[in-house]
């Protein structure tokens, strides 16, 4: 063959390769331009303390362009239902799953199973897992810092002593790393200040049962731990029925901020839910891509409100998420 | 390195005209696509960019004038409520009707309304639509929005959007809004004193505009600020409180109506800004640079396989025009190829004008040279011959000198019969010498002529030396050279057997071997050294002592010039012991086709190797000639002397 003629194949044989590759970079892109759904699989994912959550992964979802379906749930969600519901998103198409693990040990082996084929990212509380290969990332507001927080708050009221006073503490979980870390947070607070804990309340179903004198004695002040709980004992006091106990809490409804307003509460603690709706979704994202790092789960602030800093600009702008 | 590279480029270069046009034609095809390419590319981005900030500008113009337009309608809303209700009305007696007005233009607006209220200038609610609890814990005199109109009293004052902490409407929910607010004159029971009129719009009216405005994916967005750069709408407005997005908002929130280039964060934008009347608020549109190219990864991929694809026709293209333009001249070149390797092709004429006069030059080029060849080659043999003739005919004048010299001294000396037989002897020898001027005998007759030659020599040496003939009868009949032998034998009696006093023998031997016939004459005279036998063929210069001077170099010649290089003499000598000269020629049977074909320098059956030896050093050949007339000359001084 004459070396023109070599040459001449050899370039048309280069020029074909090139017009391969530059056909698989535009499949491949073709192929990438799908847009991820992420399943969200929350409690009562219905109730308005999700408002701030759901506002921020609506702003994540644009931000990184993922689609998002919250879960209809109900008030209250096991953790096998939790497995359920999980795998029944995966079987329709979810790439990956945003969760609020429901207390038990049985979460553990259904997240470590499900994180061995999609990505999943913990969300507002967190189950361990054991296998290393295995790491579920998790986004949460500082549970424990948070109680300490109930309890500075409560001691400044006070003068810093409790002494004489006795405490109620609700929490509408039952055996949440969450709800655990809260309560040490605010043991810890109160430790020192004098005060008796009198009770206790987890995984309660109806507040005002609960607090009712037949069921658990009068106490001077209630700290409810999360937003139902919150919320409950805000309306009960609304009513008039807390036979003189003042509340004390962590929310993130306009109920809780409502009660607050309206004096029914003395003071609020409240979890960044928007961030940990926005970083949840922004992590699990990351990891769609494959490109996330385990150190990178960021931290979620809170913010302490007061009925007179209620309406400071910050705090409207917590609203302003609740509301949207 | 360097040297390697230009020796890679000279490798690389081509050298036929196809690919040098190829070549070419590739590149600059290929060069003026890609400018091409990319001048249209950069017109295509270009153009994509303006249309992108004009329509940009459109749709901020649009918005700007809806967002305008609702504001209006807030402010005749609030018109409405002072000058056809406040103002004509006197509190004292005309509350119900007041309420009632206020109630009407509630409900015609309640799409766009939150609450329109009244307050007088110590912040005392006087009347609200809907129908409220006023919240117990707050001081409206503290809120932007009261002072804000009771220190301008003149204006009408918009808010940015806050939460609405005034009512409790049982729902325990809060309400973004934005409020107007004026101060307005109250008449009661004839007095008059200021309060202020508030008219809160539902912010979801403003975000309801924008959100429709914010739906590109190419990350473009729109958003809205005061002229201090403070949010009222912003796609990312919470991304931007916590921090985690930024906006340029205190220098867009000073930017007039106009279109801006700008740097925020690393990356460069377009910003459109449309300045809201009366409120001063800014609508801005960012258009990220991104943007402009966002979407065209996927063409950029197809201009890419595109250009590729043209490249490839284009060197397909360009192989095929290249070849269709130097065809001819391959052609042309491949046939004067041929005819260089010695084959003799028709010369090819075709293509265009100038080829096809090439063709036609170069065809009647190698006719010439043909030509001249055949002449050149017919002069060739024609001078050979003559000098082959010339060659023959060096023997005869001096031998033909001393036989009648010799005949002379027998007819004096009255020795007739030897006379008598010299005479018959030497006219044997002229006879073959003449041999009818051919050039081809039988070797019969070349042995004749010898024998007579000798029978002459040995009545002029008066027998002092024996000859003796041993032929194999079947080469008798074979083709020879005339007078090949005759020099030989000449030169085995003037330095072999000269001299030696009746002991001299001198031995003709004929015999066939290997195809070829072999004639030798051996005597047992002096000899010589190796050496010097070898430099009888090869020294023509060399001066001959005694003899007819037509050297065996002279005899080597003419056969060789005949036969071919293969074939000629062969000398071996010892001194003391004799000399043998063999002659080698082709065994040809002996007939007039094959002699005229031998005469011509061929050998029958091997037509080939003939003409050929034409170039036998005819320089040598020419000394031969000197060096044989040089001897005869010598020969003639010698016999003078005897």
């Amino acid at each position: 063959m004459k070396k023109d003629k070599k040459v001449f194949i050899l370039i048309e044989v280069v020029l074909a390769m090139l017009v391969l590759i530059v056909l698989l970079f535009m499949f491949q892109e073709r192929a990438d331009q799908g847009v991820k759904k992420i399943a969200v699989v929350v409690p009562n994912s219905d109730h308005s303390r999700w408002a701030s959550f759901k506002y921020g992964l609506q702003m994540a979802e644009t931000d990184f362009d993922v689609e998002t379906v919250v879960v209809s749930t109900g008030e209250t969600l096991t953790a096998e239902e939790e497995a359920e519901l999980m795998e029944s998103e995966i079987d329709n198409g979810a790439d990956g799953i945003l969760v609020q693990p429901a207390a038990g040990d049985d979460m553990r082996e259904t997240l470590e199973r499900i994180g061995k084929k999609t990505p999943v990212v913990q969300v507002e509380s967190t189950v361990y897992t054991d296998e290393e290969n295995v790491k579920i990332a998790s986004v949460e507001p500082e549970h424990y810092a948070m109680g300490k927080t109930l309890a500075e708050e409560i001691l400044l009221d006070y003068n810093g002593s409790l002494g004489g006073k006795t405490i109620g503490i609700l929490s509408g979980d039952k055996g949440s790393a969450a709800s655990e870390e809260r309560k040490a947070g605010l043991t810890a607070g109160l430790k020192d200040a004098g005060g008796e804990i009198l009770w206790s309340v987890d995984g309660y179903l109806d507040a005002e049962e609960i607090l009712s004198p037949a069921a658990y004695p009068r106490v001077d002040i209630i700290v409810a731990l999360d937003d139902s709980s919150f919320v409950a004992v805000g309306e009960i006091n609304a009513k008039g029925s807390l036979n003189g106990a003042v509340l004390y809490g962590i929310g993130s409804s306009t109920e809780a901020f409502y009660y607050l307003d309206n004096g029914f509460a003395e003071c609020l603690v409240v979890p960044d839910e928007f961030h940990v709706g926005y970083q949840g979704l922004a992590v699990l994202a990351d990891d769609l891509r494959d490109s996330h790092k385990a150190e990178d789960y960021p931290e979620v602030a809170y913010t302490t409100v007061r009925r007179e800093t209620l309406f400071t600009e910050e705090n409207q702008n917590i609203l302003f998420t609740m509301i949207q | 390195m360097k040297n390697k590279l230009l020796q890679f480029w000279g490798e690389l270069k081509p050298r036929e005209i196809q690919s040098t046009i190829m070549i070419a034609f590739s590149f600059i095809s290929i060069f003026l696509m890609l400018i091409m390419g990319l001048v249209m590319y950069n017109r295509f981005v270009n153009a994509s960019r303006e249309e992108n900030v004009q329509n940009t500008q459109k749709l901020i113009e649009q918005t700007g004038k809806s967002l305008e337009d609702y504001l209006v309608s807030m402010r005749q809303i609030s018109d409405a409520a002072y000058y056809n209700t406040i103002k004509e009305s006197d509190f004292s007696k005309d509350g119900r009707d007041i309420q009632e007005k206020m109630n009407l233009l509630y409900e015609a607006n309640k799409d766009k309304l939150r609450s329109i209220a009244l307050y007088n200038n110590y912040g005392n609610l006087l009347m609200a639509e809907p129908v409220a609890n006023e919240k117990t814990n707050v001081d409206v005199t503290k809120q932007e929005w009261f002072t804000h109109a009771m220190n301008q009293t003149e204006n009408m004052h918009f808010s940015t959007p806050h939460i609405q902490n005034l009512f409790d409407d049982g729902t325990r929910n809060y309400y973004w809004v934005i409020s107007l607010s004026r101060a307005v004159e109250l008449t009661s029971q004839g007095n008059v004193q200021t309060g202020v009129l508030l008219v809160d719009m539902d912010f979801s009216g403003i975000s309801w505009m924008m959100k429709q405005i914010n739906t590109s994916p190419n990350g473009q967005y729109y958003y809205l600020c005061d002229s201090s750069g403070k949010i009222i709408y912003h796609p990312r407005q919470i991304q931007i409180t916590e921090g985690i997005y930024k906006e340029n908002t205190i220098v867009n929130g000073r930017y007039r109506t106009g279109v801006y280039d700008e740097v925020f964060e690393g990356s460069r934008r377009k910003v459109v800004v449309d300045t809201i009347s009366y409120t001063g608020w800014k609508l801005v549109g960012v258009i990220p640079y991104s943007a402009f190219t966002h979407g065209m990864l996927n063409i950029r991929y197809f201009v890419v396989l595109l250009t590729l694809l043209t490249i490839m026709m284009l060197v397909v293209v360009n192989r095929i025009v290249s070849a269709r333009i130097s065809s001819p001249i391959m052609k042309l070149n491949d046939s004067v190829k041929k005819y260089e390797a010695g084959e003799k092709p028709e010369i090819y004429i075709g293509g265009s004008l100038e080829i096809r006069h090439l063709g036609y030059s170069i065809q009647k080029s190698y006719e010439r040279i043909d030509n001249l060849m055949k002449e050149i080659v017919v002069e060739q043999n024609e001078r050979r011959k003559s000098e082959l003739d010339a060659l023959q005919s060096q023997i005869n004048p001096h031998f033909l000198y001393n036989a009648l010299d010799s005949i002379i001294w027998m007819i004096e000396g009255e020795r007739n019969d030897e006379a008598s037989y010299m005479i018959s002897q030497l006219a044997k020898l002229f006879r073959i010498s003449l041999s009818k001027g051919r050039t081809v005998i039988p070797v019969r007759d070349e042995l004749q002529h010898a024998r007579s030659y000798m029978n002459i020599q040995k009545i002029r040496y008066k027998n002092t030396f024996s000859v003796e003939y041993d032929i194999d009868p079947s080469i008798e009949d074979c083709c020879t050279v005339k007078l090949i032998l005759q020099p030989i034998l000449e030169n085995a009696i003037n330095y072999g057997v000269n001299g030696m006093e009746d002991c001299g023998e001198i031995t003709v031997t004929g015999r066939k071997e290997d195809g070829c016939v072999v004639l030798t004459v051996e005597d047992n005279g002096l000899g010589m050294s190796g050496e010097e036998a070898a430099l009888l063929l090869t020294d023509s210069n060399r001066v001959h002592k005694k003899g007819s001077g037509v050297g065996l170099v002279n005899v080597d010649n003419r056969i060789k010039i005949l036969f071919g290089k293969e074939y000629g003499l062969y000398v071996d000598s010892e001194p003391d012991e004799g000399t043998r000269v063999s002659i080698r020629i082709p065994a040809i049977p002996y007939s007039e086709e094959n002699r005229k074909i031998v005469e011509q320098g061929h050998i029958p059956g091997n037509e080939e190797k003939k003409t050929m030896e034409l170039t036998v050093p005819e320089e040598a050949e020419r000394k031969d000639a000197k060096n044989g007339q040089t001897e005869k000359k010598n020969g003639e001084d010698r016999h003078e002397k005897r």
